[in-house]
């Protein structure tokens, strides 16, 4: 979606220091125009800082911002054509509902009465609020207020719209069914959005691109399922979904594939190649769990290792096994329970000897 | 402990009733009692015995004579006048000085607010009277302070204007200042308390969405401040109407306030009924507001 001249959003070599504490470090990223773009990782990685240099709150120490070919170097926030959701909704508890979301328009002086009411009224019913339009902040729900945040930060018609964890503060229940009111309300619109979250179930499903910070460093950009399926590094394997992560050394090459020395394995195991690897290397491995079959028979074909049921915890549809290899590593894989056999629910049980195996191609080296 | 006799004597329903009856036990002795005392006393008639009025006898039960001269002489209805020129003006000063210090107040690091609270509260530990009568030396026309005024005065108005001290004490303008002085805090504190609690995140919010600083202050701050300048507001108006001892002391004689009408009517005049009747006067023009406006809060509490 990011065109090849000049991308929507541009962040270039961004940093900002607190003191001696570095909040960013040097991210550099694009958005394309339309795009829910997700900036991902746990507590003080940096990521609402960021978003906080975006709305104008804090200026970059280091590095520019640039929305549609525009400098945002000194923009202040209020000349911004960018709008925030802040993750307390920040509601005017002062103002009825209608007010909160007519408040921005009154800077737009080209607007007359008419148009600014046809326009709230608009913003009111794209966010299903028409009927409490006159209450107060105080007398809707915490749904509720979620989208007149909403409807106040897209009112103006923004550029861009930021979401600092616009879903931490809901139900599980209503979380998911806002999750796709926001998508669909992103896609009638047409704004572009920038997600903060520490949640990486909410980033998968809302975003077209994620970016997974730590430590002020953006790790990896990618759509979700590059993110999962392909990681570069340790950090975003283990942060993205569950893994079994191993140490391995590069042995060689062998056609397609990578071979590698896995103690942890007790032997060889065939991975996919990332390119730029040497051998001799120490790299990491990574197979997610539900990559790994369990069959009480030897499998034909390649990376099958023996082991033991060590636990094994039982969720309905599916089943996560712990299981021990001869080299003390347990290695999570999860099972899903599509027969009922006569000896018992699931593959394998307490105790069983078991063999796993897992395609070369569902094998992550992990170079960082 | 549980369920012995001591336990069950303290759970009586008695003791909820006090704790509750308490505070208006108190009201009624302290506060109603002698307030109907005073309202008796100003439909009484003033005689030359001791205690100077009496009811009935050769005068009537009720004698409304009091209200009647309130209503109808010039210089009480002058002395409210100024009593509520000079406590409306205290007060619009203190909220002009008083808010821009609470709102710095909430902007400060947490360790200079509690030393700058302490400023706030730190002249209370002073005798009020010694506070007055420092302004006293203050404005007098050989004090230093006056001095500086005059001189920056001369120095700013051609030569024609000039004048040889500023005439400060005896006059309205000295007893708006030392109210001004003596009432702030009662202004900056509730003032505080009602700024301290606004979410700072509302003003982002209102920045973010176009607003400028003095924009987000106007639309945001100031509205939701409404309820502590009320309470700053009463707090000042209403003992400053009332005021006695400033007035005395540095107030104009020829016009005098409320407070200073009512101490000579009952000490050096001797009429009691005449000095009851001003003070309920006083009390409901100070009364009817408050009711007023807490019942119109009452109003929109409800129908949140």
């Amino acid at each position: 979606m990011v065109s090849a001249e000049e991308p929507f959003l541009r962040i270039e070599g961004v940093s900002k220091s607190f003191g001696t504490f570095q909040a960013v470090k040097d991210v550099t990223l694009t958005v394309g125009k339309g795009e829910i773009f997700s900036l991902l990782g746990g507590s003080g990685c940096g990521k609402t800082t960021l978003l906080r240099m975006l709305a104008g709150f804090e200026e970059p120490t280091a590095g520019r911002i640039f929305l549609d070919g525009r400098d945002l170097a000194g923009v202040p926030p209020w000349d911004r054509p960018i709008h925030m959701m802040f993750q307390s909704y920040a509601i005017f508890p002062h103002m009825t509902v209608e007010a909160n979301v007519a408040y921005g328009l009154k800077h737009e002086h080209g607007m007359d009465k008419a148009a600014r009411a046809e326009r709230v009224a608009a913003m009111l019913d794209l966010v299903q609020l028409t009927d409490f339009a006159k209450r107060k902040s105080h007398q809707i729900s915490g749904g509720q207020r979620q989208r007149v945040a909403l409807a106040r930060a897209l009112a103006r018609q923004p550029k861009l719209l930021l979401l600092d964890e616009p879903l931490a503060a809901l139900d599980k229940k209503l979380r998911e069914h806002t999750q796709f009111e926001l998508m669909s309300i992103q896609q009638r619109t047409g704004v572009t959005f920038i997600v903060v979250t520490h949640d990486q179930e909410e980033a998968m499903t809302l975003s077209d691109r994620i970016a997974v910070m730590d430590r002020g460093e953006v790790k990896q950009v990618g759509s979700p399922t590059d993110i999962y399926e392909y990681p570069v590094s340790r950090f975003v394997a283990g942060f993205i979904g569950s893994v079994n992560a191993f140490e391995a050394t590069v042995l060689g090459h062998d056609g397609p594939h990578l071979r590698l020395e896995v103690p942890a394995l007790g032997g060889a195991v065939l991975a996919r190649d990332p390119l730029g690897v040497v051998v001799g290397q120490k790299v990491g491995l990574a197979v997610r769990p539900e990559k790994i079959r369990i069959s009480k028979d030897r499998p034909e074909g390649v990376n099958v290792v023996a082991g033991q049921v060590k636990d094994l915890a039982y969720f309905g549809k599916d089943s996560l096994y712990r299981i021990a290899m001869p080299g003390g590593a347990l290695v999570q894989a999860h099972a899903v329970n599509s027969s009922r056999g006569d000896e018992g629910v699931g593959v394998a049980d307490w105790d069983d000897a078991v063999w796993l195996s897992f395609d070369p191609s569902a094998a992550i080296v992990l170079v960082d | 402990m549980s369920g012995g006799r001591l336990s069950r004597w303290f759970d009586r329903k008695g003791w909820t009733a006090l704790l509750i009856g308490a505070p208006y036990l108190w009201l009624v002795l302290f506060f109603l009692l002698p307030f109907l005392i005073v309202v008796a006393m100003s439909v009484a008639t003033k005689t030359p015995t001791a205690p100077p009025f009496s009811f009935g006898g050769e005068h009537p039960v009720v004698n409304l004579d009091a209200y009647g001269r309130v209503l109808t002489d010039g210089l009480y209805l002058r002395a409210f006048l100024t009593s509520i020129t000079n406590a409306l003006v205290a007060m619009i000063l203190c909220l002009l000085i008083g808010y821009p210090m609470a709102l710095g107040l909430t902007r400060v690091s947490k360790g200079w607010r509690n030393i700058l609270l302490m400023l706030v509260i730190l002249p209370f530990w002073t005798s009020f009277l010694l506070r007055v009568y420092a302004w006293m030396g203050m404005m007098g026309r050989n004090s230093w302070f006056n001095g500086l005024l005059t001189d920056s005065w001369n120095f700013l108005v051609p030569l024609d204007w000039a004048v040889r001290s500023v005439p400060m004490m005896h006059t309205n303008f000295a007893v708006v200042l030392v109210m001004v002085y003596t009432y702030l805090p009662f202004m900056i504190l509730p003032l505080y308390a009602s700024l301290e609690r606004l979410d700072p995140v509302l003003d982002e919010a209102a920045m973010d969405l176009g607003s400028r600083p003095w924009q987000v202050f106007r639309d945001v701050t100031l509205p939701q401040s409404i309820p502590g300048i009320v309470a700053g507001g009463m707090l000042v108006f209403i003992p400053a109407a009332g005021e006695l001892v400033i007035p005395s002391l540095v107030g104009n004689a020829s016009s005098p306030m409320i407070g200073r009408l009512i101490s000579d009517e009952f000490s050096s005049a001797r009429d009691w009924p005449m000095a009851s009747a001003v003070a309920v006067v006083l009390l409901v023009l100070m009364v009817v507001p408050t009711m007023l406006y807490s019942h119109f809060q009452a109003k929109s509490e409800g129908s949140k």
